[in-house]
């Protein structure tokens, strides 16, 4: 069994520790003998987007952001295509914003996303940037469990109709808001850094079930050691939830 | 006189006396006065040094230096780089009416505080040592770090002594038109590489957004670069180390031999921005070698503890600084032990993901024996190391413990903290070492 992962514009959109998440996957596939096969995809080369399982799209600077958007939009309807086809996409920060209608700088220009979903992304005034460790009760394919991460946006996201979870502490998607990220039955799109996947060992292995059902449907994981992971998310847990 | 700076200078004296120092005195200036550091008549050279890694070693050497020329000069040379510390130091060292008392300040200074007071304090210097990838979520990214730096040195006509190896921090010498552009480089040696894998900034030229072409990399993204299409880059360097053995120990820069106390390739171009400096002073340069040779600030810097084996201690704070750290203790011989203190207070960043960005796979050596995470965020850290399938790892939160755990396997130990622990490692390992 194999999953195969295309890591875009990871030489770019890498801020934040984003690329641990990769790690993350790599690690707790093999433990369970599953192969797990990384491919980049830089501006300008060529993939076959479609021929993948799991799509992952970090953060970059605004700078970044801009670099890639251009080759990103070119690519729409392999990625159409792949989502169509239950690729499943993990996405954060920057890759998040981009998979919706519209970006707004302060400047007020509007870049457009990809379009995929309702949901846009307005920026903020300098007060409110969202800033700090967060912690969310999300459910994932009918599993209910808490996430903890850092987020840091400046980006407001609003008319997100069914968001990732709930916010128990920290900001989401808007400055204050009660929801965070973006889910549906493939794309889990979110602000958390952390990175999102080392201290959320249940997120982890949902994303790898996504990736797996796509060639070989519903899979059950063996349980791992996961005792140091979930040391480390009761202690931000305990810290920020009160 | 001036009531307000009576009161700050008694507290900084009753503080002392008390053997305490801390930044408390220029909070209190600062909360009775916002533009208290504004109102100092500064003396005649005052050279700012700022960056992401290395100004309080840059800092010390420039003032010691001066003062080896006979000049008498302030510092903040323990690093309080915020606006508080630099107000405890001028209030400190100035008379009842604002005068401050010294022919020279060197003033280590954070990046983002350069941009708040770097009118008020009138400097003659701006030394940029390099820009990493540092706490983003205090500073911002680094993009918002360096546009901010462009605007304040816009109209400097002082002089800006930049790292000219470093695309990000020779950014600057693009918009400061009035300044007197004081780049220093490091020519190519047996360190230097064609390819890198470290945490990379400085991938695109700034003008153009083109890639931009290394001829040969030092470390993360220092190295000598240029833009094939604007040439970007180009420089004619003020100050250029022409040869470099890190193995002997020396460098040359305009036919003078310098021993450098440290022989790394970082300590190396802080002492290339020092002679940036005293070269724009007039100064002889051969007489800085009596302080590269000697001078070292020893706190968390490499610093050696006798326990029941050596034990050395090092600052880490960013991924560039941990990679270098990392390099230099992976190099050391025999068997060993290692701990990370990884805490993530206001001065840390609360955001720990850079661990994610630092090279630790680094460490999956034979003779690393075991690796304690320590600190408030010990178990991130232990994360950290377990996804690079390394199994030998003990986590203990508290300090005193971890250490106590080291002194007990009687093996050389290396110990990487980051800034809030580092005071408290210290003390406790002064405290336990050995006559």
């Amino acid at each position: 069994m194999n999953i195969k992962v295309l890591w875009m514009y990871h030489d770019l959109m890498d801020l934040y520790g984003d690329k641990g998440n990769i790690e993350v996957l790599k690690y707790r596939c093999n433990k369970r003998g599953i192969d797990c096969v990384v491919d980049t995809c830089g501006i300008g080369e060529e993939k076959d987007i479609t021929q993948y399982d799991l799509f992952f799209l970090g953060g970059g600077a605004d700078k970044e952001q801009n670099m890639i958007f251009g080759d990103l939009i070119k690519r729409k309807d392999s990625i159409k295509q792949a989502m169509d086809e239950h690729t499943a996409f993990l996405l954060i920060c920057g890759g998040y914003q981009l998979f919706g209608k519209y970006y707004k700088d302060q400047d007020g220009n509007i870049i457009e996303g990809l379009g995929f979903f309702d949901y846009y992304t307005e920026a903020s005034d300098r007060n409110h940037r969202c800033i700090g460790n967060i912690a969310i009760e999300a459910t994932i394919d009918q599993d209910t469990f808490s996430v903890v991460g850092f987020e840091n946006h400046g980006g407001q996201t609003k008319n997100v109709l069914s968001p990732f979870g709930k916010v128990l502490s920290g900001h989401g998607n808007m400055y204050q808001s009660e929801f965070e990220g973006f889910l549906n039955d493939t794309v889990l799109a979110t602000y958390m850094h952390g990175p999102l996947l080392p201290k959320n060992p249940k997120v982890a292995d949902k994303i790898i079930q996504r990736a797996l059902r796509k060639r070989y449907g519903d899979i059950t994981l063996e349980p791992l050691d996961d005792s140091l992971e979930n040391k480390a998310h009761e202690i931000m847990y305990k810290r920020i939830v009160k | 006189m001036d009531i307000k700076l009576k009161l700050v200078q008694m507290t900084h004296s009753i503080l002392k006396k008390a053997g305490r120092g801390g930044s408390f005195p220029g909070q209190l200036g600062l909360k009775m006065d916002e533009n208290f550091i504004s109102k100092f008549n500064m003396p005649p050279i005052v050279i700012l040094v700022t960056g992401t890694n290395g100004k309080t070693s840059t800092a010390n050497l420039i003032a010691e230096c001066l003062r080896s020329y006979g000049l008498n000069v302030i510092n903040n040379r323990r690093g309080d780089n915020l606006n508080i510390g630099i107000a405890t130091l001028l209030a400190a060292n100035s008379d009842s009416n604002y005068n401050v008392k010294a022919n020279a300040a060197v003033i280590e200074i954070d990046e983002l505080t350069v941009y708040r007071q770097f009118k008020n304090l009138r400097p003659t210097h701006l030394v940029v040592t390099n820009f990493f990838r540092d706490q983003l979520d205090r500073a911002g990214e680094m993009e918002t770090i360096i546009r901010k730096i462009q605007e304040v040195t816009e109209d400097f006509e002082g002089n800006l002594v930049l790292n000219g190896d470093d695309p990000n921090v020779l950014r600057l010498a693009d918009t400061a038109k009035k300044a007197k552009i004081r780049t220093f480089s490091v020519c190519e040696n047996a360190i230097s590489q064609k390819t890198t894998d470290e945490a990379s900034e400085g991938k695109f030229c700034p003008r153009c957004g083109k890639p931009l072409d290394y001829d040969y990399y030092q470390y993360s993204h220092i190295g000598r670069f240029l833009c094939k299409e604007d040439h970007f880059g180009e420089i004619d360097p003020y100050i250029f180390i022409q040869k470099l053995d890190l193995n002997e120990g020396w460098f040359m820069c305009e036919n003078n031999i310098f021993h450098p106390i440290l022989s790394s390739i970082y300590y190396i171009y802080n002492c290339a921005s020092v002679l940036a400096v005293l070269k724009s002073l007039d100064l002889d340069l051969a007489l800085a070698d009596s302080v590269f040779k000697e001078f070292i600030i020893h706190e968390g810097r490499n610093e050696v503890f006798q326990l029941s084996a050596p034990c050395v201690l090092n600052l880490i704070k960013n991924p560039t600084g941990a990679n270098e750290v990392m390099k230099y203790v992976v190099n050391r011989e025999g068997d060993k032990n290692i701990c990370i203190i990884l805490n993530d207070n206001d001065q840390d960043g609360h955001d720990v993901s850079w661990i994610w960005d630092a090279h630790f796979e680094r460490l999956n050596l034979q003779d690393i024996k075991e690796i304690v995470c320590c600190g408030l965020r010990a178990y991130d850290m232990a994360l950290r190391l377990k996804y690079e399938g390394l199994n030998n790892l003990v986590v203990i939160e508290d300090i005193q413990e971890a250490i106590k755990y080291l002194d007990e396997k009687h093996l050389d130990s290396y110990i990487l903290s980051t800034y809030t622990a580092l005071h408290k490692t210290r003390g406790i390992l002064l405290k336990e070492a050995h006559e």
